[in-house]
């Protein structure tokens, strides 16, 4: 039996997606003899930018004869989205040409038919698109001892679940600095992606019924979570990438050389120019307590009414440090408490500009149903009692039926 | 090697003619001189043309032609005769009632000697589907965008050496082709065969010579060194591809073939919110035309899957998107959908809402009462009408280093005025459309008021437009 120079299919070890390259001198796919060369990968390229999918390109050496060449690409125990492969010679990319490809049944590979005009080595890339490689993103943030600012760490984590190993594979998240590292099966590699020293943090205290309720809602105190809050622009260190979602660590210098953890929350994207606030529990030294004061009934026309409100806070900061507290009010939920029930209609309102806290208003964030206010706190005095401070928002629902 | 052995055969009986069953017979099996395959993709349809060289004795000949385990229609197959045609006759054909996938033609022929015939017949199983590969320059200006098709063969036949034709367009049938083949024609026991792979019919001796020969034949004609010419050609309200020379498709593997290369295809970014086509997101899109100024026009394109790439200038690619896009014609925009854009923030804000233009009824009277009007309005007096307004915003921030065009289209139900300073224009009678450049690093506020006429003041059902802050 003559020996020819052939091709085959690859033994299915592990995982491992090989390439196969051969002259086609007989098409015998089944013959018992076979020659065949297994070029290795002399580059790869995880491209992780892609919110959902990754990208992997591959370079490999591929010896081919003059004439038509088969090249076999195969896998085992991998998700490669077979649909996805491309082949691209890279050397003399005019001549070297993919003539077609054939797919067997019910089998992970296809042939590359490549016509090279000359016989000689060439370099190709095989890209595809592979499934559980993936990434998240993760956060830690350190905070000075006294809490003005902090340093950010961005980290990607680059899970390999695809049952294949890839040695020295250059990696890019679609932002900042690109990487070169092996990842092995299964691993998990947790790279630095960023780091963003001396960002300002500013601590929220938020009074926001409609969204944290009550923390005894027979005293009518409200539930004031803490926030960090860091503004992703330059101007605050930050700016340089819309941050994506995922998980925030969030720690303290102690003043003893050592750092306390002080809670974590889930960082959700964060575009450029927006705030990042991270949930890092309930200020229970801070304690303000809601009632309606005032609610007028007055009639304008028929059965058409104005409503006259009065929402006060009674608000105690049992902190040595004064603290600025952001009060929240829903209209429409203020409307269906006064009311008691929804009139599926807009809320028409006008802020009644004769208390100190109408100066308060964040013209910015505050919208056509939410009011926002930002209000200082002095700390407790010296005999350790907090001084009460009591804020009263004055608004006129109108023309309500 | 063949892996399966041709399912169809042709036999000139020897013997004179066919009289009901006999247990001995001896017979030639012509082999196919060629096989064209004409593949809709529309449908599961494909119509084979087949020549093969049958030699006749004068007088009548009966000629068999079976195709057990393939999908092919029964009431589809044809016979005709491509030389000495005046000489020859077909009689009859007979569809016996104990091998439903066999029929036997009695032909007369004045002449004793060869002829060629062509057998058509429809069978289901090939198909055929298009891909796109598009790859943008980092600048986002131009676009290599190349077409392929891929070939899949479930036939349950071997084609070997066939021209293969590709047909896009869609076609009228009034029955599946693969329930005609399926009807009462296979059994049980074969259709289990077929879909555990394994039905393989043995062929005469001969006859198998002859078709590794072709496939040899095949093979070689395959190694050219240059892609194949794939020819493009309108017909009716269909197109056709043909692929130069011949393909070998076996059965269960697919194959695919590159249609057409297009080079920097110039495109436009356009970023749109209409609800109705992409959700209620702001979407970014690549925006092209299938026409020759982009370097493609050449064929329409055929529904098809598109892998969009960019060239991320580190020396590969980054995916963009991946999605189907439907038919379309030469001369038609191509829109590739990248989705929402991390770098283009759009927020849509309520600013301020108010009422006016109240309306009352009085109770046992039917007149309607305003105090706008100047008429005075009484205790029990009930609001049925009022205008209702919103000024809203669609905020864009734009953080990428060029200006970006905006397109949106909100849809409004009611009887309402869309009062703006930003040139709107009316889609339809319900939907505004709007447009807006925003330039690098810019916030831009796209404000308009929205007045919805209600109860009793609503009169139509639609929306006019009014210029105006």
């Amino acid at each position: 039996m003559s020996v020819h120079p052939g091709f085959m299919k690859p033994s299915r070890v592990a995982a491992a997606a090989c390439v196969i390259a051969g002259m086609l001198a007989a098409r015998d796919a089944d013959a018992g003899i076979k020659l065949i060369t297994l070029p290795p990968r002399e580059r790869v390229e995880i491209q992780l930018d892609h919110p959902n999918v990754t990208l992997v390109e591959e370079e490999r050496v591929v010896p081919l004869n003059a004439g038509v060449n088969e090249v076999v690409f195969a896998w085992a125990n991998t998700q490669i989205d077979k649909e996805s492969i491309q082949f691209r010679p890279l050397s003399d990319p005019e001549n070297v040409r993919v003539l077609s490809v054939s797919y067997p049944p019910n089998e992970n590979a296809l042939t590359w038919q490549v016509a090279s005009p000359k016989a000689g080595s060439a370099r190709v890339r095989i890209s595809y698109l592979i499934g559980q490689l993936d990434k998240s993103f993760a956060y830690e943030a350190t905070a000075a001892n006294d809490e003005k600012s902090l340093t950010l760490r961005q980290y990607v984590l680059l899970h390999n679940r695809a049952n294949e190993t890839f040695g020295d594979a250059g990696m890019w998240p679609g932002f900042g600095e690109r990487f070169e590292r092996p990842i092995g099966i299964n691993e998990t590699k947790q790279l630095l992606s960023a780091k963003f020293e001396n960002v300002p943090v500013r601590k929220v205290y938020t009074a926001d019924l409609s969204e944290f309720g009550y923390l005894d809602e027979g005293k009518k105190q409200l539930r004031v979570p803490m926030h960090y809050l860091l503004k992703n622009d330059s101007a605050n260190a930050l700016g340089k990438f819309p941050f994506m979602y995922g998980k925030a660590r969030v720690y303290q210098d102690d003043g003893r050389g050592t750092t306390a953890f002080l809670g974590e929350d889930w960082l959700k994207f964060t575009p450029r120019d927006d705030e990042v606030r991270l949930y890092l529990g309930v200020a229970k030294d801070v304690v303000v307590k809601r009632t309606i004061a005032r609610r007028d009934q007055n009639r304008v026309l028929g059965n058409l009414y104005h409503y006259d409100v009065v929402v006060k806070y009674e608000i105690e900061n049992f902190k040595d440090a004064p603290v600025v507290l952001d009060i929240a009010e829903s209209m429409q939920s203020l409307r269906r408490e006064i009311l008691g029930r929804d009139t599926g209609r807009n809320v028409e309102f006008e802020l009644v500009k004769d208390t100190p806290m109408a100066e308060m208003l964040d013209k910015e964030k505050s919208t056509a149903d939410r009011l926002l206010f930002h209000v200082p706190l002095p700390a407790r005095g010296g005999d350790q009692k907090a001084v009460k401070a009591t804020q009263e928002l004055h608004v006129l629902i109108k023309n309500e039926w | 090697m063949i892996t399966r052995t041709f399912a169809l055969t042709l036999t000139a009986m020897i013997a004179a003619p066919v009289v009901a069953q006999r247990n001995v017979d001896l017979s030639t099996v012509p082999p196919r001189d060629t096989v064209q395959l004409t593949i809709y993709n529309s449908e599961d349809l494909t119509l084979v043309r087949e020549i093969r060289t049958v030699t006749f004795r004068q007088g009548v000949n009966p000629l068999q032609f079976s195709w057990a385990n393939t999908l092919i229609d029964s009431t589809s197959v044809q016979l005709r005769f491509k030389t000495r045609a005046d000489q020859l006759e077909l009689l009859d054909t007979t569809f016996p009632h104990d091998k439903p996938q066999q029929l036997t033609w009695n032909v007369r022929s004045g002449m004793d000697g060869d002829a060629s015939v062509e057998i058509t017949y429809f069978t289901s199983g090939l198909s055929w589907a298009a891909d796109y590969v598009c790859v943008s320059d980092p600048a986002e200006g131009k676009m290599s965008f190349d077409g392929f098709v891929r070939i899949y063969n479930n036939s349950g036949e071997d084609y070997e050496n066939a021209q293969v034709r590709l047909v896009v367009g869609t076609i009228n049938l009034v029955e599946k082709i693969a329930d005609l083949a399926r009807r009462g024609v296979i059994s049980e026991q074969d259709r289990n065969q077929m879909e555990r792979g394994g039905g393989v019919l043995r062929a005469p001796a001969r006859a198998r010579a002859e078709l590794q020969d072709a496939v040899t034949a095949g093979f070689a004609a395959a190694e050219s060194a240059a892609p194949k010419e794939i020819v493009k050609e309108g017909l009716s309200e269909y197109f056709i591809y043909t692929i130069e020379g011949t393909e070998t498709i076996r059965n269960t593997w697919s194959k695919r073939m590159r249609l057409f290369t297009g080079t920097d295809a110039p495109f436009d970014v356009r970023y749109r919110y209409r609800p109705e086509e992409y959700g209620a997101q702001l979407v970014r899109l690549f925006i092209l035309r299938n026409d020759e100024a982009s370097g493609l026009g050449g064929t329409p394109l055929p529904d098809g899957v598109v892998r969009l790439f960019k060239d991320n200038n580190r020396d590969g690619l980054s995916l963009l998107a991946q999605q189907t896009i439907k038919y379309v014609p030469v001369g038609q925009e191509i829109e590739l959908n990248l989705g929402p854009d991390p770098e283009v923030i759009h927020e849509w804000v309520l600013l301020r809402s108010f009422r006016d233009n109240l309306w009352f009824s009085r109770s046992g009277v039917n007149v309607r009462y305003s105090p706008t009007q100047g008429h005075k309005i009484e205790v029990n007096d009930q609001v049925i009408g009022w205008d209702e307004h919103q000024v809203w915003t669609d905020r864009i921030r734009n953080y990428r280093d060029k200006p970006i065009n905006v397109e949106f289209r909100r849809s409004f139900d009611g009887d309402i005025v869309f009062r703006s300073p930003l040139n709107p224009a009316l889609h339809d009678y319900r939907t505004v459309q709007f447009n807006a450049t925003i330039a690098p690093g810019e916030k831009k506020d796209l404000q308009y008021r929205v007045t919805t006429k209600s109860g009793y003041n609503q009169k139509e059902q639609h929306v006019v437009l009014e210029a105006g802050e």
